[in-house]
């Protein structure tokens, strides 16, 4: 926090600062309040300063906020206000009890550790409705394998996993670096250097049958940042579709490398395929509500051979 | 200095509405509060901003009758017990358990609003800088999808409000009427788990539907959630409204694991060597459709027949390559 705060800025932190030093019965170090609420110690003087002007009317000693500065300690003592922090805004409350029970959702987590407990308490102080207010679930993931995982992350150590690859639509052992576990969208990723491709990978762990965690270690590279869940790569093929209006959800799904609206409502998009199952997942969920306007030979086909295959099975 | 004026100023106008017996006029604040400049109408455009400032920051500050006054008066206060935030008695290991959780679960796209709660609730314990830094591990575990209704229905389940809000469902938009009971993250979305007043039953609510501004009544409006039903709906086909029917899947054993994971043992009906076969309530039928349609030619809809039959047709109109053949509902 390098630039100066602004008055809203410090009244937030003082409106917290001075009912917390004020019930230490021994004050409390700088040092120790610029860890708590994020301040230098510069700004923490100017606010002290500041409050020690603060009070009522007829502002006479025993009507003002009394603060001492003994060294490195503060002591700050108080009339009747500012003996409790402001409540928490719905805001504030929300922030905290979703990450919050984020965490203890993950599979593994201690339903009595010091995180069940302090929701416990945080949310049975706010209100009526809010023991039961939110309920997180981020994905299904086997706690066994999420631990593996996450150890074999912590240790550098080298993976091997049963997956199944969805837009391949096979089953198949791979032997991974596993980089970092995480939740989003509703499911949990593995990403990591993936051997038998040559490059980076997120594997979704409802995939993941089961994990090995191997002896072997390995190098993490400087450049690890987030891997994204699907990249196309360049000779990947491509294929054009027309979308009905109902359908435009794809364009915020998928990476699509072009948007154009058509005259008639439709929206023009041009998708990269990876995998031939996943493009006959798109088409036969699709149906009518989208138009193959342009892919190469191989792919032409697509939604009508996929239609005919599974109606193979309606004995059509 | 103008902000450390400005600081004091605010502290001290709370200070004074916190403390004082009745309400204060305007009148009591221009003369008992230090911090105002002389003058009229100087202190009416500061103390309008100043207002402003508190409430945006959590401030109750409200209108209230002062007792005794003729002809009534009105005054500003500040009630201390919706100004001061009950001790919740949190131990320095729960602390830093509520901070570690902020630092790994991103809810939203900033971080200011769990942190300042944390403050709130005597500052940020343990830990600090970057986690797992030694390992280089991203801090950050998981990231929740932000949504505008999100914290008003919050708001309003933590404080049973009755809420009011634009749905668009499948049939069209309608205004709906309801208690929230519950927000559930699930799949990657946001849900309101409610009871309907209009349609006189719980309903599950998809946040990212929810069109424009949830307005919402005054707090304890209704009296709480009915206990909840063990087996809450959390299939993107169980959201469809009226009844539900019973569509019996059989899944290639191949894939049989896949189909396990997203149903659930409990829907199982028969298994064998080569095949999985499951019974799963459907109220929304195009959602279901996409469900089999991702086993490709891995499964087959056994049962109802009718689903069975517009399933054929839904196929034949790809086979056909006919833009034009119509999808069913």
């Amino acid at each position: 926090m390098s630039r100066s705060l602004t008055a809203q800025e410090r009244l937030r932190r003082m409106l917290a600062i001075v009912p917390w030093v004020a019930g230490q019965p021994d004050g409390a170090t700088v040092e120790e309040i610029c860890q708590r609420f994020d301040l230098r110690p510069d700004q923490l003087q100017a606010c002290l300063d500041t409050v020690f002007m603060v009070g009522v009317h007829p502002y006479t000693p025993d009507a003002l906020v009394d603060v001492i500065v003994d060294g490195d300690r503060v002591h700050i003592r108080l009339p009747d206000f500012f003996t409790r922090p402001l409540r928490l805004t719905p805001a504030q409350a929300f922030a905290l009890l979703a990450a919050g029970r984020s965490l203890q959702s993950v599979p593994g987590a201690d339903p009595t550790g010091p995180l069940a407990r302090g929701l416990d308490k945080v949310a049975a102080s706010l209100g009526p409705g809010t023991p039961a207010a939110v309920e997180i679930d981020l994905g299904d993931a086997s706690a066994d394998a999420l631990a593996t995982l996450q150890r074999a992350v912590e240790e550098d150590r080298r993976v091997e996993l049963d997956y199944y690859s969805y837009g391949r639509d096979a089953h198949g052992v791979r032997t991974v670096d596993p980089w970092r576990v995480h939740a989003q969208q509703g499911q949990w990723y593995l990403d990591a250097w993936c051997h038998a491709s040559g490059g980076r990978r997120s594997f979704r762990l409802d995939r993941v049958h089961s994990v090995r965690l191997l002896d072997e270690h390995f190098e993490r590279p400087d450049d690890d940042g987030p891997t994204e869940v699907f990249r196309p790569r360049p000779e990947d093929p491509r294929v054009v579709l027309d979308l009905a209006p109902s359908a435009t959800w794809v364009v915020g799904q998928y990476p699509v490398e072009a948007v154009e609206e058509r005259p008639d409502g439709r929206v023009r998009v041009t998708l990269a395929v990876a995998a031939r199952a996943w493009l006959d997942r798109l088409l036969l969920n699709l149906g009518p509500q989208a138009d193959v306007v342009e892919a190469p030979s191989g792919l032409a086909g697509a939604g009508p051979d996929a239609a005919r295959r599974v109606l193979g099975r309606y004995g059509g | 200095m103008a902000q450390s004026d400005k600081l004091e100023r605010l502290m001290n106008l709370t200070a004074a509405l916190l403390h004082a017996e009745r309400p204060l006029t305007a009148d009591d604040i221009a003369e008992r509060v230090t911090g105002y400049s002389e003058g009229r109408e100087a202190f009416r455009r500061t103390f309008e901003r100043d207002k402003d400032e508190l409430r945006q920051l959590g401030v109750p500050l409200t209108m209230a009758p002062i007792p005794g006054s003729y002809p009534e008066e009105h005054g500003y206060r500040i009630d201390r017990t919706d100004y001061e935030l009950p001790d919740p008695g949190l131990a320095p290991d729960e602390l830093a358990a509520l901070r570690l959780a902020l630092q790994a679960v991103r809810v939203g796209e900033e971080r200011g609003d769990g942190t300042e709660a944390l403050w709130k609730l005597g500052g940020l314990v343990g830990g600090g800088g970057e986690p797992a830094a030694s390992t280089g591990v991203p801090g950050e575990l998981a990231s929740l999808p932000p949504d505008p209704s999100l914290v008003p229905l919050f708001r309003a389940v933590t404080e049973r409000r009755v809420a009011r809000f634009t749905y668009r469902a499948a049939s069209g938009s309608s205004p709906r009427e309801v208690e929230p009971w519950r927000l559930d993250y699930r799949r990657g979305r946001w849900y309101l788990t409610a009871y309907d007043h209009d349609r006189g039953d719980e309903r599950n609510f998809r946040l990212d539907r929810i069109h424009g501004e949830v307005e919402l009544d005054e707090p304890g409006t209704f009296s709480g959630p009915a206990p909840s039903s063990p087996d809450e709906p959390d299939e993107p086909w169980a959201f469809g409204e009226g009844d539900a029917v019973t569509a019996v899947l059989r899944v290639d054993a191949s894939h049989a694991g896949l189909a396990l994971d997203q149903l659930g043992a409990h829907r199982v009906v028969a298994s064998d060597d080569r095949t999985t076969t499951f019974g799963v309530p459907v109220t929304s039928w195009p959602a279901f459709r996409s469900f089999v349609l991702s086993f490709l030619d891995h499964a087959e809809l056994v049962e109802p027949a009718e689903l069975r039959a517009d399933l054929v047709t839904w196929l034949e109109g790809i086979a056909a390559g006919s833009p034009d053949v119509g999808g069913a509902g």
